[in-house]
């Protein structure tokens, strides 16, 4: 993983006329600020790609490049550290830009608080760009995160992740799709979410405590994946990127075409993966393999410069397999497995097949937006979107009964969104909305197995009401939202004869929230960010009945839950002293009232297949707090050095004990080296930025946990190193840009507690992973 | 995939008309595969009676608690036993032992017994010449008491170590039934 993800570029082109110009003799000039510190930007590469001419801004961040003639060209703008960018603009005449880069990583760097955003959130966030996402997007979309603060990964296996962020995951954390909250069979700890990051511009995780547009019931933080507007290019633009990974022998294709026209802009985005068994440190993980195809398409129409309307439609399609060493019957099963050194039907032959236990999902989203600009001041925003969500999961059964699915699931979600945001003053803004979101799910009897989550319908209303005031030096946001959510569940019993059970219940959820910041002088901030929020106990929570396969435990849901409550409070400095360094710190603590957890019991169940262990969804009052740590130092031109660490803990308070599947604190350093002497000019082909990473994380061993709390002990610390080399090669029609680098450099043997696959083998051993990302 | 865009064309009008509209019943499944129940039978050409144990759960997992009954075998006697599965959950009840029998290089029985003097030899085999267990010799020695355990393996190893001897430990797989009888030797 990268430390590139936190470099973010806004670059705002000021053209200005100067002069009229004549031919090949216009000068381009202009000026780099760090747009966090606005300080001058010196050692920035700038490079025009058409001319293959570049050079260097001086210690005022300014640049000249003379004798450019008239015509459409890109310019490159780069940084150590930060991978380049590319941007359009036409010369006519001598032109003046004016470029704002953000050169610290957003997290460390939203210092700015002028200028009122139409963001969801002025909270404490950090997020991945383009570039990052161009060189990461072998992972999916958990795995792109991992290296951020606060930020950890539920897994099972290697193919299926989840993002955690400060301890919450699954119902109580929301994932984003273009604005949509991503709606599938979100309880299960080994159900990714289904977006292809290839697909986004942007992933942004809020730490914050709430978003209210976004829907009430959310206790925990919020991820965002965003494409980008479509860039306004008139000619037919895209790239290519191509991504082999040596462990698993993946590759990863993806092609993103697009084109700008007044009319209708569009862009197409498609994605192929395939990755066959992974390996360990020292063995195969068979049955591991990866199979995806995704593709996207994105509109855009204008109309009369006042009405925006934008469509949107995904589909993500995915296979993947599950080692087979990990399904597993009973405890005594469990307990052989845990005793070997090896997980069992461990082959030496790699292999693409996925066979059985595996998982086939399928997502698709359509979406539309439409955003009227009423005048200056108030617009009004309607989105409407539709989800389906089908989830098979296969396990291994008697009688040819492999090739039917064990749990087969399939989910409807339609949104509607209306918001309306005014502009009182220069000061004084004001949104408010409503939103709708209706869920559909339906098990497909074709299993011939009980079904672990029943059918159900869920209505959910909200209307939410904000403001936010500005003033020189702070912002005070300050908002509530009510929903009024509405379920009826169709249960199976698990006594014969089987009868069906409809229940009917309605939830009030009320959240409110309270953030203000702060900026203390021009280079400090401090932000404070309240929120309380009610959480519906969710439906496997409330209904879950049997057992829940490859957890090889009876799970058990109880009708009678009440509503979770959450109080977040976090508090966040940042400290930009100039453009070499940048702090952040950011420290939280969320209190919950009535926490829904699974509690293991002391019963043990016997059936036919042996005996189990029960687990019965119960509330008690926990607290969860950290920090996350953030920092980047520029050491020199060519020398970046990023650290961060992260700390959790979760407490059950009533009863003073520990809570289970708390990520473990985690520490983080990357150096970059640009090799600035090394430029390389062949023709009219250019060696770019070359630039050397080396980064370690290192993930402490979860110690705050009862013997009792699990099967065995927490697995120990460990350490991973990577190595990368990347450069930019620039012709005059297409920039290239290629890296390779080493995950698990010392191919460390480990095992992660996070990762459920921990019971039955290693995590992943040395990877060597080589990518191309070609734009044209 | 009929039934899929079934479903889907209702849930989509059910949803047009969301207040109106309520969630229809779901299909009850009848899980096919679910094993209720195991019985075993002891049969002795030297005299003495024969011997039935079992254990039954009709409702699967969760739900009414299971049945075990237990055995009283005669002391130092040789008994074929045998073993049948089914389902009763569903009526007429299903055998399941021929599934077993139709897959049987991918399963196999393990006997392990805390029965001072009693021990278990396989009496079957599957195409490659390895042990089954739906046939199986017991003799018992002396006076005593304790249990014994069947378990069945779905897919196991028995290519590795120890397995085709009715070791259980290098096996794998998933237990597909794992069930005690308390056993008498008088």
């Amino acid at each position: 993983m990268s430390n590139k993800l936190y470099w973010i570029i806004l670059i705002n082109l000021y053209v200005t006329s100067l002069a009229i110009g004549q031919d090949c003799v216009l000068t381009v000039r202009g000026q780099v600020t760090d747009e966090v510190s606005s300080s001058p930007l010196s050692y920035a590469n700038v490079f025009i790609q058409e001319t293959q001419v570049g050079t260097i801004t001086d210690d005022k961040g300014g640049f000249i490049l003379a004798n450019v003639c008239p015509g459409h060209y890109h310019i490159i703008i780069s940084h150590i550290g930060c991978q380049s960018e590319k941007f359009h603009f036409d010369v006519t005449q001598d032109t003046s830009l004016n470029i704002l880069l953000t050169h610290t990583p957003t997290e460390l760097g939203t210092v700015v608080i002028s200028g009122k955003q139409d963001g969801l959130s002025k909270q404490s966030n950090s997020s991945i760009n383009r570039a990052s996402i161009e060189d990461n997007s072998h992972q999916n979309l958990s795995g792109l995160l991992e290296n951020e603060t606060g930020v950890h990964l539920i897994k099972n296996g290697n193919g299926i992740s989840k993002p955690v962020v400060h301890g919450l995951y699954g119902n109580r954390l929301i994932v984003l799709n273009n604005g949509i909250v991503q709606s599938g069979q979100q309880w299960g700890n080994d159900h990714s979410p289904e977006i292809d990051p290839f697909a986004a511009d942007k992933i942004t995780v809020l730490k914050g405590a709430s978003i209210l547009e976004i829907g009430g019931g959310n206790v925990g933080s919020i991820i965002l994946s965003e494409p980008n507007r479509i860039e306004r290019e008139p000619h037919l633009h895209g790239q290519a990127n191509y991504i082999f990974e040596s462990n698993g022998r993946g590759n990863t294709l993806n092609l993103r075409l697009g084109k700008y026209n007044k009319a209708l802009a569009w862009r197409v985005n498609g994605t192929l993966k395939k990755y066959g068994d992974r390996k360990t440190a020292n063995y195969l993980l068979n049955n591991s393999g990866v199979e995806e195809a995704n593709l996207a398409l994105q509109l855009e129409k204008t109309i009369k410069d006042r009405l925006f309307v934008d469509f949107y439609a995904s589909t993500f399609n995915t296979r993947l397999g599950i080692l087979r060493g990990s399904q597993i019957g009973n405890l005594t099963d469990l307990e052989a497995a845990l005793s070997r050194a090896e997980p069992f039907y461990t082959e030496a032959d790699f292999s693409y097949t996925i066979e059985a236990p595996r998982q086939e999902v399928a997502h698709h989203l359509a979406k539309i937006k439409a955003k009227y600009i009423i005048n200056d001041d108030r617009y009004i925003e309607f989105i409407g979107a539709g989800q389906i969500n089908n989830r098979k999961e296969f396990d291994i059964r008697r009688s040819g009964r492999t090739d039917i699915p064990s749990l087969s699931l399939i989910q409807y979600t339609f949104n509607t969104n209306i918001n309306y945001k005014h502009s009182i003053n220069d000061q004084l803004d004001w949104k408010s909305g409503y939103q709708n979101i209706v869920t559909d799910n339906t098990n497909n009897p074709e299993t011939g197995i009980l079904p672990l989550i029943p059918d159900y319908i869920a209505w959910k209303n909200g209307v939410y009401s904000k403001i936010s005031y500005t003033k020189s030096n702070f912002v005070i946001d300050a908002g509530a939202r009510y929903d009024y959510d509405r379920q009826t569940a169709l249960t199976i019993s698990t006594s014969i004869p089987r009868e069906i059970i409809r229940y009917e219940n309605a939830f009030h959820n009320v959240t409110g929230i309270f953030a203000v910041t702060r900026k203390i002088g021009a280079k400090q901030s401090l932000a404070y960010n309240a929120g309380y929020s009610m959480r519906n106990p969710g439906i496997n929570e409330l209904y879950s009945q049997g057992l829940h396969q490859g957890v090889s435990g009876i799970e058990e849901g109880d009708i009678s839950l009440k509503m979770e409550r959450a109080l977040k409070n976090t508090l966040e400095y940042k400290f930009v002293p100039s453009s070499d360094i940048a702090l952040n710190v950011l420290v939280y603590h969320q209190y919950f009232n009535d926490y829904i957890y699974l509690n293991p019991q002391e019963e043990i169940r016997l059936t036919i297949r042996g005996a189990f262990p029960v687990f019965k969804y119960e509330q008690t009052d926990a607290s969860i707090y950290g920090l996350d740590f953030s920092s980047q130092f520029t050491l020199s031109r060519s020398l970046l050095l990023v650290l961060k660490y992260s700390y959790l803990r979760g407490q059950d308070i009533s009863q003073d004990i520990p809570l289970i599947f708390m990520p473990p604190n985690s520490l983080f350093g990357s150096i970059n080296y640009r090799i600035n002497g090394l430029k390389t000019k062949f023709k009219n082909t250019k060696l770019e930025n070359p630039e050397v990473e080396i980064n370690n994380r290192f993930v402490f061993r979860q110690n705050n946990l009862l013997v009792s709390q699990d099967f065995v002990p927490s697995p120990g610390a460990y350490n991973l190193t990577s190595l990368k080399f990347s450069t930019d090669i620039i012709t005059q029609a297409l920039k290239i840009r290629s890296f390779i680098k080493a995950d698990n450099l010392f191919n460390v043997e480990y095992r992660d507690y996070l990762n459920r696959q921990r019971y039955f083998a290693d995590d992943l051993g040395f990877s060597l992973v080589a990518g191309i990302n070609v734009k044209f | 995939m009929n039934l899929t865009s079934k479903i889907s064309i209702l849930s989509f009008f059910c949803l047009l008309f969301i207040t109106a509209c309520d969630k229809e019943d779901p299909d009850v499944v009848e899980p096919p595969e679910l094993i209720t129940t195991v019985n075993v039978t002891l049969n002795t050409s030297m005299g003495g009676p024969a011997v039935g144990m079992s254990f039954r759960d009709l409702d699967g997992d969760g739900g009414m608690e299971a049945t075990t009954v237990g055995g009283t075998v005669a002391a130092n006697t040789t008994y074929t036993g045998s073993i049948e599965l089914l389902n009763e959950s569903i009526s007429p009840s299903e055998s399941i032992t021929e599934e077993i029998q139709e897959e049987d290089e991918e399963h196999q029985f393990f006997f392990e017994s805390s029965i001072p003097g009693v021990d278990v030899a396989y009496n079957d085999q599957d195409a490659d010449g390895n042990p089954i267990g739906l046939s199986f010799i017991l003799t018992t020695g002396d006076v005593g008491s304790g249990d014994l355990t069947i378990t069945l393996k779905h897919e196991p190893e028995k290519f590795e170590d120890g397995v085709a001897d009715g070791d259980i430990t290098n096996a794998g797989g998933e237990t597909d039934i794992e069930v005690t009888f308390p056993v008498d030797v008088q």
